[in-house]
């Protein structure tokens, strides 16, 4: 269970299962046992309806390098029902901290984090009450992984619900609130990221891919 | 679906289809694929429709002339003029500024005399250029052959980019089903195969303004989106169901040779095995020998007219021919002449029935490549088929038939048995053996018409019906593959 203003880690190692819960959250797959509820409600009961209240942010963000940062955000927002000015999105982008120079420039001259704060700014516009990020800290160089962090928790003090996979157990213990250890599909741990209370011999478990959950 | 929802998802279609077209627009290979395919396209049709618009007036003009000669000759025995001939001239229908079809590799020209169904042949020396070179490029076959080229270039990306860049999970988060997101491409791309249909536009209008009917413009310009339409969806259905850009770009290619290049030339051959048309050699000599046992309508004493001979001296109630009334000499000519018309008939109606067998033995390799349903329908509609060919030498033998036997009357009636037999004896029989030139006044101003657009879509139709059947086939595919749109 993930509350508002929370941000939660799922950490585990390669098939460990990250990426298919946060599928089963978007109703793309239904898990194999228990139940995936948004606001107390199945997913797979109305699955617009959840999607409607997601913001899915995946490893790289999937723009159109086509477009530049203003087109895209336009383009995906229309898409999603909702609508935003050019002021509107000057503000997102403002917020995220993208250079204003990039901004007119198409996707395809910007470097990896640079997308990863017009998707962002994309959520933040969507202003949807969960984000679902996937290793979203992957191939970011440090400085990117730092700024990142303080958007995110940024975004959960407005009072936004954060679920991030990753296998960056140290980016995690700094930005999440709650830490899951994912283990060949199965939660077999659970902490409280900023009480120091991690046991390292679950986590070293959780990334082993071949062992068992306990 | 309540009516609010039925505009969010068309404008969600929309957005799509309009996002497409700013890649596309953004995108050097489809602006270079495109421009070059409107070059081209443009390019032959300025090409087909000045030389068909040449051809058009040099034929008409040829035409009036040769009538103009048949008719300004002077006093002479008829049956010199039944030699003398006529020529007829075939004048391009309004559409072969788009699709020549049999045009340039059929003649254009035919010989009218008597005793002859002579073939149809090139009117000027130029029409053998027509063989060779490039000068087969048309923009009907730039149509048939390019448009899908320039459609897979442009298109085979669409599904698959999204699915490379690992795009279809967060546009599929969104909220967006697959269906919306396929049908947004679809029209993106149907629209693009109008961007591609305006060249076949402005040649419509011009054949309008050259009398073809608009139903007819309509029809051919409905197949044609039909035939893009075709290979949109199947770029589509490739673009599903494939993961990467490059094994659908090389499955297309593929699809596209062996649509437009092999399985035509594959068909062509099958066709001339299973089906085969005698040679004109073959059929010429077997003719030959029926007309040889009609008997020479030149000469009166042949035996083959012994029973019209006596027919005759009893209708007339007279002993000899000489007594008669009319000239027995012309009737003779005209008997031949009606006698050998019909043998000729039957072995030019089995050659053309052989002919139009094969063509539609053809056509039915429809159900294997949407290019050659096209091509028939496309020709057809045209006016520049097999069957107008046909319909051509029907034409031209109806008037030489008319015209000899105008002469032949000409023969019975206005001159006598007696001056026709002695008209070689010295220089006043000859004079007196010739009949006033007012009596050539047997030919009608010669114009060749395409059929009614009624026959033409019968003939058309069943390649109509073939290339709808491809569409709602490749339709049903595709709302049925719309499933493996996921991440």
């Amino acid at each position: 269970m993930v509350e508002a203003g929370e941000i939660y880690a799922l950490l585990g190692g390669n098939g460990a299962g990250k990426s298919t819960t946060l599928l089963s959250f978007l109703g793309f797959l239904s898990p194999s046992s228990g139940h995936v509820r948004i606001n107390g409600k199945d997913v797979n009961y109305d699955i617009t309806a959840a999607r409607n209240v997601i913001a899915y942010l995946p490893e790289s963000a999937s723009l159109y390098e086509h477009l530049n940062a203003h087109e895209n955000i336009h383009y995906f927002l229309q898409l999603s029902g909702s609508s935003a000015s050019q002021e509107d999105i000057n503000t997102a982008l403002d917020q995220v901290s993208l250079v204003v120079d990039a901004r007119q420039r198409k996707l395809s001259e910007y470097s990896k984090g640079m997308r990863q704060k017009v998707a962002i700014a994309l959520a933040i516009l969507r202003d949807t009450e969960i984000l679902l990020l996937d290793e979203p800290t992957s191939g970011l160089d440090p400085s990117a992984i730092d700024e990142f962090h303080q958007l995110i928790r940024s975004l959960a003090d407005t009072g936004k619900i954060v679920l991030m996979v990753t296998h960056d157990v140290y980016g995690a213990c700094q930005v999440a609130d709650k830490i899951g250890l994912l283990q060949n599909g199965v939660l077999v741990g659970e902490f409280m990221a900023n009480e120091g209370s991690i046991d390292t011999e679950t986590v070293h478990k959780a990334f082993s891919s071949n062992s068992s959950p306990s | 679906m309540t009516t609010l929802s039925s505009i969010k998802l068309i404008k969600k279609i929309w957005l799509i289809a309009a996002n497409e077209w700013q890649y596309w627009l953004r995108s050097h290979l489809s602006l270079g694929a495109t421009g070059i395919f409107l070059v081209l396209i443009l390019t032959t049709s300025f090409l087909t429709t000045a030389h068909m618009d040449s051809e058009n007036h040099l034929r008409s003009h040829q035409q009036s002339e040769a009538e103009e000669t048949f008719l300004s000759q002077p006093d002479r025995h008829p049956h010199r003029m039944v030699h003398y001939g006529h020529y007829l001239f075939r004048t391009p229908a309004p559409l072969a500024i788009f699709d020549p079809g049999l045009d340039p590799v059929t003649g254009q020209a035919i010989f009218l005399e008597g005793h002859h169904q002579n073939s149809v042949m090139f009117a000027e020396s130029t029409a053998s250029a027509d063989l060779g070179g490039l000068s087969w490029l048309n923009p009907a076959l730039v149509y048939q052959l390019f448009a899908p080229l320039v459609l897979l270039l442009v298109g085979h990306s669409s599904v698959v980019r999204e699915r490379e860049a690992a795009g279809l999970l967060p546009l599929l988060a969104l909220g967006i089903s697959p269906h919306t997101l396929v049908f947004g491409k679809a029209l993106a791309l149907l629209l693009f195969s109008l961007l591609l249909l305006i060249p076949l536009l402005i040649s419509s209008t011009m054949a309008f303004m050259s009398g073809e009917s608009s139903m007819t413009l309509l029809l051919l310009f409905l197949n044609y989106a039909i035939y893009i339409a075709i290979w949109v969806v199947l770029t589509l259905l490739v673009s599903i169901a494939f993961t990467k850009r490059s094994t659908v770009l090389a499955a297309m290619t593929g699809l596209w040779f062996s649509f437009s290049l092999v399985l035509p030339s594959i068909a062509v051959s099958i066709t001339a095995d299973t089906v085969p048309v005698a040679g004109k050699i073959e059929t010429d000599l077997a003719m030959l020998s029926s007309l040889r046992k009609l008997g020479d309508g030149h000469n009166a004493n042949d035996p083959a007219f012994q029973q019209l001979r006596a027919d005759v001296l009893k209708k007339y109630n007279v002993e000899r021919i000489e007594d008669l009334p009319v000239n027995f000499r012309g009737i003779v000519a005209m008997e031949g002449e009606q006698k050998l018309t019909k043998v000729l008939n039957e072995f030019a109606n089995l050659r053309m029935a052989a002919e139009l067998s094969q063509t539609e033995h053809l056509a039915d390799y429809g159900w294997l490549t949407p290019m050659l349903a096209i091509t028939v329908i496309s020709r057809t509609l045209a006016g520049t088929d097999l069957a107008h060919y046909h319909r051509f030498q029907r034409e031209a033998e109806a008037v030489r038939l008319a015209f000899v036997q105008g002469l032949n009357r000409a023969h019975i009636e206005t001159l006598s048995y007696e001056d026709d037999i002695n008209r070689n004896k010295n220089e006043d029989a000859w004079q007196r053996a010739r009949v006033d030139a007012a009596n050539w006044q047997v030919l009608d101003a010669f114009q060749f018409n395409t059929a009614s657009l009624t026959e033409r879509i019968n003939s058309a139709s069943p390649s109509i019906r073939i290339l709808l059947a491809w569409l709602i086939a490749l339709l049903g595919l595709l709302l049925w593959s719309c499933k493996r749109v996921m991440p």
